[in-house]
């Protein structure tokens, strides 16, 4: 505790003033209220910069709104667009309950559509539903793959997650860029590199209108991540194992096969999302297959607390931005003002949590 | 003697309630060896602290050669010639001896530190060339390197936490003639905490010794005094109070027999040749400085660590080839000594904490049980009366006994046949230390057999029926309570072997 003065030296008169001191009682709610706040003050940021460019904020908002939750259709392409956000938001949730992080949600979404591909060229069902049910379950299999070699070197040797899984992402993508221009280069795809379409039997159907049935494999998989963190045994080992090795091994509970599986696990359910991504959406393997979902993922993972459940909604807000943001550019304002407003959402949700976390205390006896 | 180099008066150094340094008068002689003796908790720690700029005292003053000094941070400490080599090594582990010899001389010139650096290398008997990284060298170098960082930085006093703590019995012979040599050619004043006696006689030419903050003795010639002198000193009185030890004993719970144990990371053994035995309803007090074995022992009882040679029964089952969990199914149970980190969870919730032995009695199948769980922890709170008012909190909102009551309460809901309980009062405050006692006294009438780690002779002599004391990873004696010598269990302690 005295020691931390030394570091702090250059501030050391505010350092022994005040102090930071966690809150004893933490409102449950206070997730939810910061990611309020947050998104209020990433619309107000949202509203200063298209101010300095002379668009109207209310316009603007109100045009993205309305297209992206005002209709049937275009709420529908909103939460096509959330599914594989939320399905890599979920895997990232499940690895930080062991209090490690994947950084590789991109990659294995990739992995996942390249499992897909794969598997689809290589082998025929007559049963369309089945060879479905197959082709999601090798995408799963493919995410899990795609970080194998994280999970394996954090679990053997220490080496750290953020870095590896950060690294494969450059790999897969590397491997998909390849693939598309070589072996699985579609030629009636002219100069676009892609790989064949996939037939249409194997496409996922939609529900109603656009709505795919992708996303009913997300409220699925939102359960299931929801049960397997908060009331199962795995899931109950696994936030032991986080919360310290040395406890889990007092335990009984192997820390390290418990991040091992946790590792996978959230790998999978990042490839499941390439894998809807592909049957539902794109329908063939290219570069376009996330844009950028495994990253937002962290964000809305992180914004949530890594609640499976308000990765959900966080998750289908943030679809529901992009595609606001998509359709703006016809009134001439950048796509890029919904990145602006997903980016400071989780500042402004990170801040406000700390200060519902911690309190600053003045010190009294010097 | 005449010279004082150093003088404290009155210094005084609170933390919350607790009086870290109560009135400290200290004297250093420039060019000698100091002793400065106390058990765990004395103060010596906080005095070194203090000399070194780490702690501000509250009050007293510190002179220099005569000259008041106001030591406020450590950066003032070094530029006055004070240094201090910690327990934890302070060293850029990525970095060559060299660069941590200079970090904090930029203008030396190379043949310069070439020349000290081999004069030093000889004093030290450190076969290492300059460039090799920290990271590469052995606890022992390492601990070299961080003395030769005072020299380095001119210090002339030099204070020693605890140094021989992680080196073989060689090192240690090594390191007393690095430091006489020190102490006669170039004139550094050296001072040695420690809570071994025999370092105290072998090093030193002047011992101080502390109890409970306060320095109860000073100055005293190493020669002139003897181990009986120190220990008296160093113990103060012991309470031998007494609870009613007439409870039914009954069978062998746990034997241990034959316990070898070789620490692979530091190269050092660690325990000897253990064997004991403790029947139901018999309290088996372990007493010893703490590092010399205790926790080691107790991580073999308990499972956690699996290599040694011996073996470990329990209700007349061999365990020694098997985990934590077949253990506790034997019924097991084990308070550590490290209440946050090992026996509990930090950053977990009161509820999961409160399940960690038991959680496979609360699940159905592959589901842990909502309403068993919470059930599970409001028996518990009323049980063993733990302040808990917010279950999903996390566990560190809790004071300290709160905490360990709630370890405890877990641990000892099942009636356990054996308990290993370490340090189980280490920290709380006399209420807290009482309920513990008493859950403890109970789960002995129950019949269970307990087999008690600690620092705290009060406590061993309160609650146990025989006591052995552990120095260096062997049993060096055994006593029972009841006609036992404090002294002699202090001079056991201390590494004292008639």
């Amino acid at each position: 505790m005295q020691t931390s003065m030394i570091l702090d030296w250059p501030w050391q008169v505010l350092v022994n003033k005040y102090t930071l001191s966690k809150r004893q009682v933490v409102n449950e709610l206070s997730t939810f209220y910061s990611f309020l706040l947050g998104f209020l003050i990433a619309l107000i940021i949202g509203s200063v910069i298209l101010i300095i460019q002379d668009k109207s904020p209310g316009d603007t908002f109100s045009l993205m709104f309305k297209l992206s939750i005002g209709s049937v259709n275009s709420l529908s392409s909103s939460l096509n667009k959330a599914t594989p956000l939320i399905l890599a938001g979920l895997g990232i949730a499940i690895i930080n309950t062991v209090k490690l992080w994947n950084i590789g949600a991109e990659g294995q979404i990739f992995m996942g559509a390249i499992a897909v591909n794969l598997i689809y060229i290589n082998f025929q069902f007559s049963n369309s539903t089945s060879f479905i049910f197959i082709l999601l379950v090798s995408s799963f299999l493919g995410g899990a793959f795609c970080i194998l070699i994280p999970a394996v070197t954090k679990v053997l040797f220490g080496v750290n997650e953020i870095i590896t899984t950060l690294l494969t992402n450059y790999i897969v993508i590397g491997l998909t860029i390849y693939l598309v221009n070589g072996p699985w280069k579609d030629p009636d795809s002219l100069n676009f590199p892609a790989a064949a379409y996939v037939g249409k039997e194997v496409y996922l159907p939609n529900i109603f209108g656009k709505l795919s049935y992708g996303f009913l494999i997300c409220i699925l998989f939102t359960a299931f991540a929801h049960y397997l963190k908060n009331n199962s045994v795995f899931g109950y080992e696994m936030r032991i194992a986080g919360g310290s090795e040395m406890t889990a091994i007092y335990a009984g509970i192997n820390a390290k096969q418990k991040a091992f599986f946790a590792m996978l696990i959230g790998g999978g359910f990042a490839g499941i999302a390439g894998g809807v991504e592909l049957l539902s959406q794109t329908h063939r393997v290219s570069t376009g297959i996330s844009q950028g979902f495994g990253y937002t993922a962290i964000i809305v993972a992180a914004i949530t607390g890594m609640r499976p459940i308000g990765i959900f909604l966080v998750g289908s807000l943030f679809g529901a931005l992009s595609i606001g943001g998509s359709v703006i550019q016809t009134i001439g304002v950048s796509t890029y003002i919904a990145d602006i407003i997903q980016a400071s959402t989780l500042f402004g949700a990170l801040i406000i949590q700390f200060f519902f976390n911690y309190q600053l205390k003045r010190v009294d006896d010097g | 003697m005449n010279n004082k180099f150093l003088e404290t008066k009155n210094i005084t150094k609170t933390f919350g309630k607790l009086k870290a340094l109560d009135d400290v008068n200290f004297n250093l002689y420039r060019g000698k060896i100091h002793g400065l003796l106390g058990e765990n908790g004395a103060g010596k720690s906080s005095l070194m602290n203090v000399l070194s700029g780490i702690y501000k005292p509250e009050k007293g003053a510190i002179y220099l050669d005569g000259q008041r000094q106001n030591i406020s941070s450590p950066d003032i400490a070094s530029q006055l010639g004070i240094g201090m080599v910690h327990q934890e090594f302070r060293l850029v582990e990525s970095f060559s001896i060299k660069d941590n010899l200079t970090l904090s001389k930029a203008n030396i010139f190379k043949d310069d530190f070439l020349k000290s650096f081999k004069k030093y290398s000889e004093i030290f008997a450190l076969n290492a060339n300059e460039n090799e990284i920290i990271s590469d060298l052995s606890v022992g170098e390492k601990q070299k390197i961080e003395i030769m960082k005072l020299i380095f930085n001119d210090s002339n006093i030099m204070l020693l936490d605890e140094p021989t703590a992680v080196l073989t019995p060689q090192e240690t012979s090594q390191l007393k003639n690095s430091l006489v040599t020190l102490a006669e050619e170039d004139m550094k004043t050296i001072v040695l905490i420690t809570h071994k006696l025999k370092e105290i006689k072998e090093f030193t030419e002047i011992v101080s010794v502390m109890k409970n903050g306060k320095m109860v003795a000073k100055d005293l010639p190493t020669n002139d005094v003897t181990d009986n002198q120190l220990i008296e000193l160093m113990m103060g009185e012991v309470k031998k109070s007494t609870i009613n030890k007439d409870n039914e004993i009954g069978q062998t719970k746990l034997k241990v027999e034959n316990i070898n144990f070789f620490d692979s990371v530091s190269n050092i053994k660690k325990l000897e040749e253990i064997n004991f035995q403790i029947k139901a309803g018999e309290i088996l007090g372990l007493a010893g400085v703490s590092g010399n074995g205790q926790v080691e022992l107790a991580n073999i009882i308990s499972g956690i660590e699996r290599i040694f040679e011996g073996k470990i029964i329990i209700n007349n089952n061999d365990v020694s080839k098997k985990g934590v969990r077949s253990r506790k199914k034997l019924n097991l149970s084990y308070i550590p000594e490290n209440r946050l980190g090992v026996g509990l969870a930090p950053g977990v919730s009161v509820i999961d904490n409160s399940i960690v032995r038991d959680y496979f009695f609360t699940k159905l199948g592959p589901h842990i049980s909502k309403s068993r769980t919470s059930n599970y922890l409001q028996s518990l709170i009323k049980q063993f009366s733990i302040k808990a008012p917010n279950p999903k909190a996390e566990i560190s909102t809790l004071s300290g006994g709160n905490m360990q009551k709630l370890l405890m309460g877990r641990e000892l809901v099942g009636n356990p046949d054996v308990i290993i309980a370490s340090q189980p009062t280490r920290g709380l405050d006399v209420n807290a230390v009482d309920a513990i006692h008493n859950l403890l006294i109970d789960q002995r009438n129950k019949g269970s057999a307990i087999f008690l780690i600690s620092e705290d002779l009060d406590e061993l002599f309160k609650l146990s029926h025989r006591l052995l004391v552990i120095f260096e990873g062997k049993i060096v004696k055994s006593f029972n309570t009841v006609d036992a010598n404090i002294n002699d269990i202090g001079l056991a302690m201390a590494g004292v072997s008639e």
